[in-house]
Formats: C-alpha cells, sequence, structure tokens
C-alpha cells in the first residue's frame, strides 16, 4: 500500500523531473540557436536577458498563449494523444538516468533495456501524429519516422548491448561502476560502438543529417505541420529532452557517467553530457540531409553488419 | 571492393574536413551589425538626405534650376543688393537623391548628407523647410557637417 509519504515523494521527484526538463529543453533551444548561428557567423538571439537567454521563455509564453488549431478532417483522439505519447517517454527516460552517485530516481536492474524499449514508444507518437492530422505531408513524415527509426534501432540497441557484455549488467549504475578509472571508449571495440550508437542516436531523434521525418523543402515540417500552440511545444520539448537522454546515455555508457575527479559527479555528468549534445550541434548544422534511400541503406548495409561484427568480437574478447 | 573502401576513406575525410570548417566559423568573430545600436558608418560620398548650411547660401537659385524633379523650392528678401533666405522647402517625397544640387551649388551650401534613416509615419513630414534645422532631430541625431 502507497503511504501518504510515499506519494509526496513522488510527487516531489515528479516535480523535479519535469523541472529539470523544462530547463534543460529551453537552455537546449536556446544554446542550438546559439551554436548555429555562431557557426554561421550570426549572433543569435541577443535582446531577450543576457545575449538571448531567456528567448525560450519568451517563445514559450507565446506559444502558451497561442490557439489550439485543430484541423476539420484530423482524427480529433489520435491527434489530441500523440504530443503526449512523444513526451511521456522522454519523461519517463530520466528515472534510470544516474546523475551522481545517489542521484538517480530507481537504479533498474533491467535499467539499458528499459531506455531501448522507451526510446521505440516515441516512433508511435509521432506515427500517430502523422496519420491523425490527415495531411499528406504530415503522412509522409510520420511514415519515414517509424521507417527510420525501426532501422536504426537495431544498431542502437546493439551497440548498447556491447556495453552491458561488458559491464554484465543491464543496471546503468553498475555500467557506470564498470568503468572506474578507465572509459569504455578507450576499448577500441568500444569506440566503434560508441560511433555506431552516435549515428543511431542521431537517426532515433531525427536530428540533421538524418531529419528527412521533418524535411523543411519537402515536407513542410513533416509530423508536426499542422500543430499549433502548445502541442507543437511539447513536441519541441520531447525532441531537445531526447537529445538530452540520448546524450546522457552516451555519456553513462561509453564516457564513465558521472566518474571523474575533483568536481562532484553530477557536474561531471553533465559537463560529458553537454558536450555530447554540442558535438551533435556541430554535426547537425554542418551536414546536409541524406536522401531517404541512402538513409535505409545505410542503416540496413553498414550499421547493423558493423555492430554485428562488433558485437561477435566483444563476445569473442569476453571469453578468451 | 578497393573502390568502396576508397569511398568510405574520402568520404569519412570530406566529413571531417567539413566539421573542421564550422568549428573555425564558431571561433570566428560575428560579422552581425547590432542594428539600431551599432550602425554602419556611411562613406562620404553617400547621397543621404539634403542637407543645408544656410550661412554660405548666396541664394543663387542654382539648385532650384538643375532640380530634374522640382523638390526644392526658394523663397527670399532682398534688402539693397543682399539677398537672404526667407524658406528653403525640400520636399523629400520627390526628391530622387541624384546629388545634382551639390554638384551645382557654388558656395557647397547644400549637401548631401549621410543621413539614410528617412522613413516617417506622416506624409507631411516629408515636406520640410531646411532653414528649420530643428527638424532633422525627428529623423536622427546626427547634425549636418
Amino acid at each position: 500500500m502507497l503511504s501518504i509519504l510515499d506519494i509526496i515523494w513522488v510527487l516531489v521527484i515528479g516535480i523535479i523531473v519535469l523541472g529539470f526538463i523544462a530547463v534543460s529543453a529551453m537552455f537546449l533551444i536556446w544554446w542550438e540557436r546559439k551554436v548555429s548561428a555562431h557557426i554561421q557567423s550570426r549572433y543569435g538571439p541577443m535582446r531577450v536577458g543576457w545575449h538571448g537567454v531567456l528567448q525560450s521563455v519568451a517563445d514559450a509564453v507565446k506559444l502558451l498563449l497561442k490557439e489550439n488549431i485543430v484541423p476539420a478532417g484530423a482524427d480529433k483522439l489520435v491527434w489530441w494523444l500523440a504530443p503526449f505519447i512523444v513526451v511521456v517517454p522522454s519523461v519517463m527516460a530520466f528515472v534510470v538516468i544516474p546523475f551522481g552517485k545517489n542521484l538517480i530516481v530507481k537504479d533498474l536492474n533491467v535499467g539499458a533495456l528499459y531506455l531501448m524499449a522507451l526510446s521505440s514508444v516515441c516512433v508511435i507518437g509521432i506515427f500517430m501524429a502523422g496519420w491523425g492530422s490527415n495531411n499528406k505531408y504530415s503522412l509522409i513524415g510520420g511514415m519515414r519516422s517509424a521507417a527510420q527509426i525501426i532501422s536504426y534501432e537495431i544498431p542502437l540497441i546493439l551497440s548498447m548491448i556491447i556495453v552491458s557484455m561488458q559491464a554484465s549488467s543491464l543496471s546503468m549504475q553498475k555500467i557506470v561502476a564498470a568503468q572506474a578509472g578507465y572509459w569504455n571508449i578507450l576499448h577500441p571495440n568500444m569506440a566503434l560502438a560508441f560511433i555506431v550508437y552516435i549515428i543511431s542516436a542521431t537517426a532515433e531523434v531525427n536530428r540533421v543529417p538524418f531529419d528527412i521525418p521533418e524535411a523543411e523543402s519537402e515536407l513542410v515540417a513533416g509530423f508536426h505541420t499542422e500543430y499549433s500552440g502548445m502541442k507543437f511545444a511539447m513536441f519541441f520539448i520531447g525532441e531537445y529532452t531526447n537529445l538530452f537522454i540520448i546524450s546522457a546515455i552516451a555519456a553513462t555508457l561509453f564516457f564513465g557517467g558521472w566518474q571523474g575527479p575533483v568536481l562532484p559527479g553530477a557536474v561531471w555528468f553533465l559537463i560529458k553530457t553537454y558536450g555530447i549534445v554540442f558535438v551533435l550541434m556541430w554535426v547537425r548544422w554542418t551536414f546536409p540531409r541524406l536522401r531517404v534511400d541512402q538513409l535505409m541503406g545505410f542503416a540496413w548495409k553498414v550499421l547493423t553488419p558493423v555492430s554485428f561484427f562488433n558485437l561477435a568480437v566483444t563476445g569473442w574478447l569476453l571469453l578468451k | 571492393m578497393i573502390k568502396l573502401a576508397k569511398n568510405f576513406v574520402v568520404g569519412t575525410w570530406s566529413l571531417i574536413k567539413g566539421l573542421a570548417v564550422t568549428i573555425k566559423y564558431f571561433f570566428r568573430p560575428t560579422v552581425t551589425l547590432q542594428y539600431p545600436t551599432e550602425k554602419q558608418p556611411m562613406s562620404e560620398c553617400y547621397r543621404g538626405l539634403v542637407g543645408l548650411r544656410p550661412e554660405k547660401c548666396i541664394v543663387c537659385y542654382q539648385c532650384v534650376k538643375i532640380c530634374p524633379t522640382a523638390c526644392l523650392a526658394i523663397t527670399h528678401k532682398q534688402e539693397d543688393k543682399k539677398k537672404t533666405l526667407e524658406t528653403f522647402k525640400y520636399n523629400m517625397e520627390l526628391c530622387c537623391f541624384c546629388g545634382l544640387c551639390q554638384q551645382v551649388c557654388p558656395t557647397s551650401a547644400i549637401i548631401m548628407t549621410n543621413i539614410y534613416e528617412i522613413s516617417v509615419y506622416d506624409r507631411k513630414k516629408l515636406d520640410i523647410n531646411l532653414l528649420d534645422m530643428k527638424k532633422y532631430d525627428e529623423w536622427t541625431n546626427t547634425t549636418i557637417k
């Protein structure tokens, strides 16, 4: 039976996680705009607050005040549910992310598996958004997203399995503990797994160069073309939260998580995570979008065989 | 097989080169000018709003005659042999900023300033008396050299 204290505890944790997600997403949106601007020799947002830090807050307020427009031919229920199904898994993923030695909501013994499962739920929301909008661009965007995420899931999971094999555990804290003093990335097979992971993860969160589900030049905005106001903001928050999560997972699995000298664990964890986020932003503002056939070919013909090969090599190394 | 390997190496190298270019630009200073607070300095020969140095004007009417759009209109009063300006009407609505008035002026009394922020909300404000110097403040804080 749940006591009152348990309920309060759950509420407190929920508020902390949601607050962190909101602040982190807004910070990442601002940061992405700044990084893109400086790569293009611009300033980016400068007017609202110091160097435009409050720009995202202003945007959020604007989106909150905007009218919510429902397309006439939309499948209402599916259309309404879609943004929640995109956001909820990204919030749930925070449960197993270890921010510090004891700074984890719940150290599940199947943590990595839990994350793999959640990353696939997101695609259902995107597909629902595409279908529910009753718009050909949205539908194509949703379809592409489903195809892409299903393809890239396989190399992603295979590279996560390699890490779990090394640590002989699926628990995120045990994976971090197994890397004490010697990060996973320093093993050659793990470095390969990291490259596969980061490519697949970029595809998983629909970022450039794998952003065909929301390719502006072809599909307007893809699956969220018909969304406005706070529903659109939820997709946006979901996207940036996912960006944070994939970077956090990469930091945990390959870069020793919260471990590091002098500074407290949470600081090290955030430094590593935001470092990876910066690399992803750097990649985003450098490369053009892949063609849809190249994209599928790359997942099935390159990444999947490479990860299977890597899996076999890692298994052989462990048994040797 | 060799072609594939070559493709892989060349492709990877090109990706790294691309990343190097963007990170180089990331650390370079930006080129944006924060417009209302920072302003682009205009060149000496920029033809902006027409300005007048009334103390130099000898009321020769050359500028009025040469003006292709007839946007200038002068009235004067004559005391003995000395002419003094009464009004110097300049209709900016008609002006084509050709600079002929500046070229023809024998004493360089009429000049093209480098004032370029000349949009107004009221059409009446386009018709200005150049003798009324205060009116320039409605467009800009810069004074005529």
